[in-house]
């Protein structure tokens, strides 16, 4: 039986610009499983929002082109369909949130009609069913159906997020794909939206890509998590084996960089440097310049996955020889 | 006992807008010991940035007083108030647009001391500049390179420079860290904190971010359209909150650990309209513990503790 609604296998994405070529994703393997959460973490620039844009085929070519991979999405491959079969599964099938509730509605339409926009879309109804499920949308993420035909400036963040929500998913999506979408809004008003989204992913049966930059998030929603690096899943498990043995140095770097607000006296211990040159990435491994632990092998050689369970891998030298070998933080 | 460096007394900022008088900061005081941080924090609105602004006369208070070194800076005139900006300085949010596009690395962080005549000899001026890119950890050959050339970290890097590069004092630091990814704030966070102890430097750190704020902080108070609602200690308010609001926030902060969970408490509503407030807890309509009083009096700012105020009705 396939239990997983997205499967992705040995996804390259580059862009070509006058600069030279940029190589932004490196060959990643990712599947997210039916009803769970996978949450793709990285820094600006790890390729998380291109790969995001790959699986709805919105990378823009030119400049961006892929140059090689498998996208599976439930049952579909999404690489061999012509570009109207693919309109059809966009906001269907898959649904994205984008970060920036501002900008992603349309200023001079009234959200009712944003909203229905995709349903008339994608569903043989009539216009006044499309208001209706429209208004039932509207309610479903908290928002009273009478304020159907205001437009988007009478809203706040939180609002418009809730909006941009419901647009994804009035038409029932199998996935969901949210990028970074509460890293533009308040704390309070972050739990508010986050607990909706945990809600509604249950009540509609629907599995979710998160991506996202925070831990903090990560440990709230997701069932798998998965770390991105210069375009490189390095390190990839269940949400306890991220949190509770965490293998690569990047990973643990990450952890060691979030200030931590249960203990004040705790040190921050940053990752030295910069990420590498998108441009210009290293033959090795693409964190060695940054790695407290680097052997000399790291400079020269790619390393390849290694299994610590059947869910648990990660990208680094360190285990090839010594697969027990301890990080400082002792996690494991 | 410990210097006091700056002190606000009822400080209010109101601004006029065409359906009414938006109160910003409406009746803000508190007191820094020299060589301390105070954590400014709230949401979005809240008039924590404003506060920052108002201080160093950025923009003019419309009422309350601001002591520096005793001196109610208020009554300075412009000059007298240009020289007293050599001491106090402002980090700004974004290191994207904080930075004049046009002007190499070296230029920025120069055109301070050029202005203010600190260092007439242009040769010695450049010493400095090199002494300042070394102290901040920005690479010497980066002097001649634009900030679009370079990535957030560095360029808030610069922003730091650029703060302190006259003989500065103190600091107002508004979301220093907001814009960059976590590797990099951690590395700017603990560059700030080192300057700190080492030119021992005030701050006023402004922020949304309660887990920085208490990395970083010795006093925390906590804004809620305009009003100060809770300040204290940063240990005590993190293990003693008193308002529902601190509470709220605290509990709301997602934590990077799977160990315990921690129940949320989920607020209603959003924050309200900060134009023509009445007079009565302004947090009182997202509480879940108002009670009749709260629609009908303003809660005053009351001790608790040694050091521990808090304006609420029912705690």
């Amino acid at each position: 039986m396939n239990n997983k609604v997205l499967a992705i296998h040995n996804l390259k994405v580059r862009y070509l610009t006058e600069d030279g070529s940029v190589e932004a994703v490196n060959g990643i393997d990712i599947s997210v499983d039916k009803r769970k959460t996978l949450g793709l973490v990285g820094e600006t620039g790890a390729g998380k929002t291109t790969t995001a844009l790959s699986i709805l085929r919105l990378i823009p070519d030119p400049p961006g082109e892929i140059l090689s991979g498998n996208i599976e999405l439930d049952g579909i491959d999404l690489m061999s369909i012509t570009e109207k079969e693919m309109e059809k599964i966009r906001g269907d099938l898959v649904s994205m949130i984008f970060q920036d509730p501002m900008t992603a509605l349309n200023p001079v339409i009234n959200i009712g009609e944003q909203i229905s926009e995709a349903i008339s879309i994608h569903q043989h109804v009539t216009p006044d069913e499309a208001k209706k499920k429209a208004k039932e949308m509207l309610e479903l993420v908290g928002i009273p159906g009478a304020r159907w035909a205001e437009y988007p400036h009478q809203f706040s963040g939180g609002m418009k997020q809730r909006v941009i929500i419901a647009i994804a998913l009035s038409c029932s999506p199998k996935l969901l794909i949210a990028d970074e979408p509460t890293t533009a809004l308040d704390v309070t008003i972050q739990a508010q939206v986050l607990e909706l989204m945990k809600e509604l992913k249950e009540k509609m049966d629907m599995s979710m890509l998160m991506i996202t930059h925070d831990l903090g998030v990560v440990a709230e929603v997701c069932d798998d998590v998965a770390i991105m690096y210069a375009g490189r899943i390095i390190e990839q498990g269940s949400l306890k084996e991220i949190f509770k043995s965490t293998k690569h140095p990047y990973t643990e770097g990450l952890f060691n960089s979030v200030p931590n607000i249960d203990d004040r006296k705790s040190e921050l211990k940053p990752i030295r440097g910069l990420m590498s040159d998108p441009y210009n990435l290293p033959v090795g491994c693409a964190f060695c310049d940054r790695c407290d632990y680097a052997l000399e092998k790291c400079k020269t050689e790619k390393p390849e996955k290694i299994y610590f369970s059947e869910t648990h891998f990660a990208e680094c030298h360190l285990y090839k020889e010594n697969i027990d070998f301890q990080l400082n933080s002792g996690k494991n | 006992m410990a210097e006091i460096l700056l002190e606000v007394k009822n400080l209010k900022k109101y601004f006029e807008t065409p359906r009414g008088k938006l109160h910003a900061v409406d009746d803000v005081s508190f007191s820094i010991e020299k060589g301390k941080t105070l954590g400014l924090v709230g949401e979005s609105g809240c008039g924590k940035s404003t506060t920052g602004r108002v201080i160093l006369r950025l923009l003019e208070a419309t009422d309350g007083e601001i002591y520096y070194k005793g001196k109610n800076i208020r009554d300075l005139k412009n000059n007298q108030m240009r020289d007293l900006r050599k001491e106090m300085q402002i980090i700004f949010q974004d290191p994207f647009s904080s930075l004049d596009p046009r002007m190499t690395v070296s230029e920025i962080i120069e055109e301070p001391i050029k202005l203010n005549k600190i260092i007439k000899d242009k040769e010695k001026r450049f010493e400095r500049v090199l002494e300042l890119m070394d102290l901040v950890g920005l690479s010497r050959r980066l002097m001649n390179t634009y900030p679009h050339e370079l990535d957030g970290g560095r360029r808030q890097r610069i922003g730091i420079a650029r703060a302190l590069s006259l003989d500065t004092k103190f600091i107002v630091c508004d979301e220093p860290v907001s814009a960059l990814d976590v590797s990099i704030q951690a590395q700017i966070l603990n560059l700030m904190k080192e300057l700190q102890e080492k030119l021992d430097l005030t701050y006023i750190f402004i922020t949304h971010d309660l887990s920085v704020v208490n990395h970083f902080s010795d006093e925390i108070a906590v804004m809620y359209l305009g009003k100060i609602i809770e300040k204290a200690a940063a240990e005590e308010l993190f293990s003693n909150p008193i308002h529902p609001y601190t509470k709220a926030l605290l509990s709301a902060i997602p934590r990077p650990t799977i160990d315990k969970k921690i129940d949320k408490i989920i607020l209603k509503g959003e924050i309200t309209s900060p134009i023509n407030p009445e007079f009565n807890c302004r947090f009182a309509n997202r509480c879940n513990y108002a009670e009749d009083i709260c629609k009908k009096k303003e809660p005053e700012f009351t001790k608790r503790s040694k050091d521990h105020y808090a304006a609420c009705h029912i705690f």
